[in-house]
């Protein structure tokens, strides 16, 4: 890890939203380093998927800073797609193309936004197949996938694009619990391969076994953060005790 | 997760740039959409279309009380043609389901009566069914081709909503011990009907749509009726626009409600009988 | 009149009849189709105005009965010195009248894309050109194979339209009205035509479900 490189990857600060008179995001202030992977956890409607979905701006914000590498986030136009094909995004319900074959899916991008040709991008495309375990589904439509297999190449369909930082939106919450660990797996390999990771996620055990740090949020604010060893036995806020009470209780 | 629209959702929210172009846009596009409602308003003030002569006999008490029965007659039409639509696609519809001549029968039918133009069915009856000795009256004349007409349609209709209704319910009445016959009619037919009282409402704006032909048989219907207004007024221009407007506005709002009935169902899981029952009786 | 009296009196006329309903229904389609993707794009623009506009757009052409509004385009026109031949304000009826319901159908077409898609599109890095021409355009049109070609149908109906004024060469409705106004044509001249009619609409309903079943989405 690079905890020496002066400029982190993903910066926010004091960033506010608000839906109607709902404060959805209190004076947010965050930094990722690179190489770092960051998971975030807290209740549903605590601002944590907003905050996730507001670094690419498929969230608004209302006030503050979003920065990549130093650099702000465009609001518009050619300079926000550049900016966006640096970052991977993976969706709770994964949002495969419907009417794309799951090969076409991942080779799309690479060629249509980073002007691949098209033999390259689809050698590399069934590399990523083969490394997320769905080689074999490369020519099916995703309907004909499980949610597991689905979620594992809309990962693939990210990667490929190499992004610099890669964002995970509750990425196990649609899948079936008998799912859960393949699409969980793939994650914690590119943890372990370095990759720069902000991750929304309600897997506990998960989060404990790959983040750097985790970041505990309610009410639309940071409340802690920590280690997630420190988090877990010994969390420093009532209100992230008291949440991890609550899912100990279930 | 969002809802709604793809209007909702197509264009994402604009920054800066993109929202000093969508106002700049918007100017021009408002700018020549009221050129465009200009030059309309100047064509009739140059022909003389607004003259008070075009329009007075509008304020008039009479004018609306003969356009007013010419309306009647094509609702009476129209809900006729359509109660005899919905019989001959309900049987047509049960013919899909009986033995092997019967169902080609009935495909052949459907799939005839939803080929064939309602002005050729209306021919057909002006023209052919007088010399077979049955002289139906002008009424008959127009609302019989709009039935037959529509009820191919009908019986899709009602067809796709029959096979819309779960399986397991059927099997639920026979394991109960019903008849085949008392589980469709008990169980089955009123759930589907349910699910197809938009499409039969929409159904019924076709039908309302056709009976505009009724001139071609001479029925008095509102088409009609302006035709003789404008003889006694030789406003053409004014007349056909009122009614125009007025088959618009009625059409507008049974499609309105035949796509609230659609939006309410789709949002309620369970159907509840009562909020339906009342919109049954108009189809 | 027979069978084989009325096809060597009027065979040619009918099969004139054919290609002018045919005619009509092509060129009626395909210029629904152009206005309706028209209509289509400036009802779900940004702009409110052209949003308004298309919307009332379609409700009156969705509303308005076919015979009302020919009648006003032959009739009623020209008291604002606005004359058409009348095969103008015929096809111009039946251009109009299916390219509302041409637009309902791309509407609905394009609601079958989930948000999310589009999302996803969007955090790829693709434009918005992109996303439309890659994304947006070939789920719709794949999805509303179906409801178009009921619309072509639809279309051809609408052309026996062209019966109502004198238009030459007549169509398949119009002949029917010609023999039996002239002639003693009784239910074979009417049966010819509505075998056309049939023949055609069997016809474009089977090109219609083989391409759907070809292009299909599976959701």
């Amino acid at each position: 890890m690079d905890n020496h490189s002066p400029v982190p990857m993903i910066e926010l600060r004091h960033v506010e939203k608000y839906y109607g008179d709902l404060h959805v995001l209190q004076d947010i202030s965050l930094s990722v380093r690179r190489g770092e992977v960051v998971v975030i956890i807290g209740p549903s409607g605590s601002g944590k998927s907003t905050l996730c979905r507001s670094i690419n701006r498929l969230e608004t914000i209302d006030s503050g800073e979003i920065l990549l590498e130093g650099n702000p986030i465009p609001q518009e136009g050619k300079k926000l797609a550049e900016l966006r094909a640096q970052i991977g995004m993976v969706f709770q319900s994964f949002n495969l193309f419907a009417h794309m074959s799951v090969l076409d899916n991942i080779t799309l991008a690479p060629v249509e936004v980073l002007k691949k040709g098209r033999k390259e991008a689809r050698e590399e495309a069934l590399q990523l197949l083969e490394r997320v375990g769905v080689r074999d589904q490369a020519d099916k439509v995703p309907a004909q996938l499980s949610g597991g297999q689905q979620q594992r190449a809309a990962i693939a369909r990210s990667l490929a694009m190499h992004p610099k930082v890669m964002l995970f939106d509750e990425p196990t919450s649609a899948l079936d619990p008998e799912m859960i660990q393949e699409v969980l797996n793939v994650i914690a390999e590119l943890a372990k391969e370095g990759m720069t990771m902000l991750i929304v996620t309600h897997e506990m055990n998960f989060a404990r076994r790959v983040a750097d740090r985790v970041i505990f949020m309610d009410g639309g604010q940071i409340v802690e953060e920590n280690t997630p060893d420190c988090f877990f036995s010994d969390p420093a806020s009532q209100r992230a005790r008291d949440f991890l009470h609550s899912l100990h209780a279930e | 997760m969002k809802t709604g629209s793809i209007r909702d959702y197509l264009y994402e929210p604009p920054g800066p740039h993109t929202r000093k172009r969508i106002r700049i846009i918007t100017g021009i596009a408002l700018l020549g959409l009221l050129v465009l409602l200009g030059l309309i308003v100047r064509q009739f003030s140059v022909t003389g279309q607004f003259d008070a002569k075009y329009w007075s006999f509008f304020t008039k008490w009479t004018t609306w009380r003969f356009l007013g029965q010419g309306l009647l007659t094509t609702l009476e039409a129209a809900l006729t043609g359509s109660a005899i639509s919905f019989t001959l696609g309900f049987l047509l519809m049960r013919g899909k389901f009986q033995g092997k001549l019967i169902r080609g029968i009935s495909t052949f039918l459907i799939e005839f009566t939803r080929g064939v133009p309602t002005l050729l069915f209306i021919y057909f009856f002006f023209l052919v069914v007088p010399k077979t000795g049955w002289k139906p009256s002008a009424f008959w004349k127009i609302t019989l081709p709009c039935a037959i007409s529509a009820c191919g349609v009908v019986a899709e209709a009602l067809r796709s909503g029959v096979n819309a209704v779960p399986g397991g319910q059927r099997e639920a009445a026979l394991s109960l011990g019903l008849s085949e016959r008392r589980t469709f009619y008990r169980i089955v037919f009123p759930q589907a009907f349910r699910f197809v009282i938009p499409s039969l409402i929409a159904e019924l704006v076709i039908v309302l749509k056709d009976t505009t032909f009724a001139y071609v048989v001479s029925c008095a219907d509102l088409m009609q009726n302006a035709k003789v207004l404008i003889s006694n007024y030789d406003a053409m221009l004014s007349i056909y626009l009122v009614v125009a407007v007025i088959y618009i506005l009625i059409n507008y709002l049974l499609n309105t409600l035949s796509e609230r009935i659609a939006g309410s169902q789709r949002r309620s899981v369970q159907m509840i009988p009562e909020t339906n029952k009342g919109v049954a009786a108009h189809g | 009149m027979g069978f084989t009296d009325l096809l060597s009196k009027y065979g040619a006329q009918y099969f004139q009849a054919l290609l002018t309903t045919w005619r009509l229904t092509a060129i009626s389609f395909a210029g629904a189709f152009i206005i309706g993707i028209l209509i289509t794009v400036a009802r779900v623009s940004p702009i409110r105005p052209l949003r308004i506009f298309g919307d009332i757009y379609v409700q009156i052409f969705r509303n308005i009965p076919g015979a009302a509004l020919l009648i006003l385009l032959v009739y009623a026109l020209p008291y604002l010195q606005i004359v058409f031949p009348y095969d103008v304000c015929v096809t111009v009826a039946t251009i109009l009248i299916p390219s509302a319901f041409c637009s309902e159908h791309l509407m609905s077409g394009m609601n079958t894309i989930s948000p999310g898609q589009i999302e996803a599109a969007r955090s790829l890095g693709l434009t918005f050109l992109q996303m439309i021409r890659r994304i947006i355009i070939p789920q719709a049109l794949r999805s509303s194979v179906l409801p178009m070609t009921n619309l072509l149908v639809a279309t051809m109906l609408t052309t026996s339209l062209a019966s109502q004024v004198p238009m030459r060469p007549r169509d398949l409705t119009g002949i029917v009205s010609y023999i039996n106004t002239h002639d003693t044509g009784g239910v074979t001249a009417f049966v010819i035509s509505a075998v056309l009619y049939c023949l055609t609409a069997f016809a474009i309903g089977k090109a219609g479900s083989l391409v759907d079943r070809k292009v299909r989405i599976l959701r």
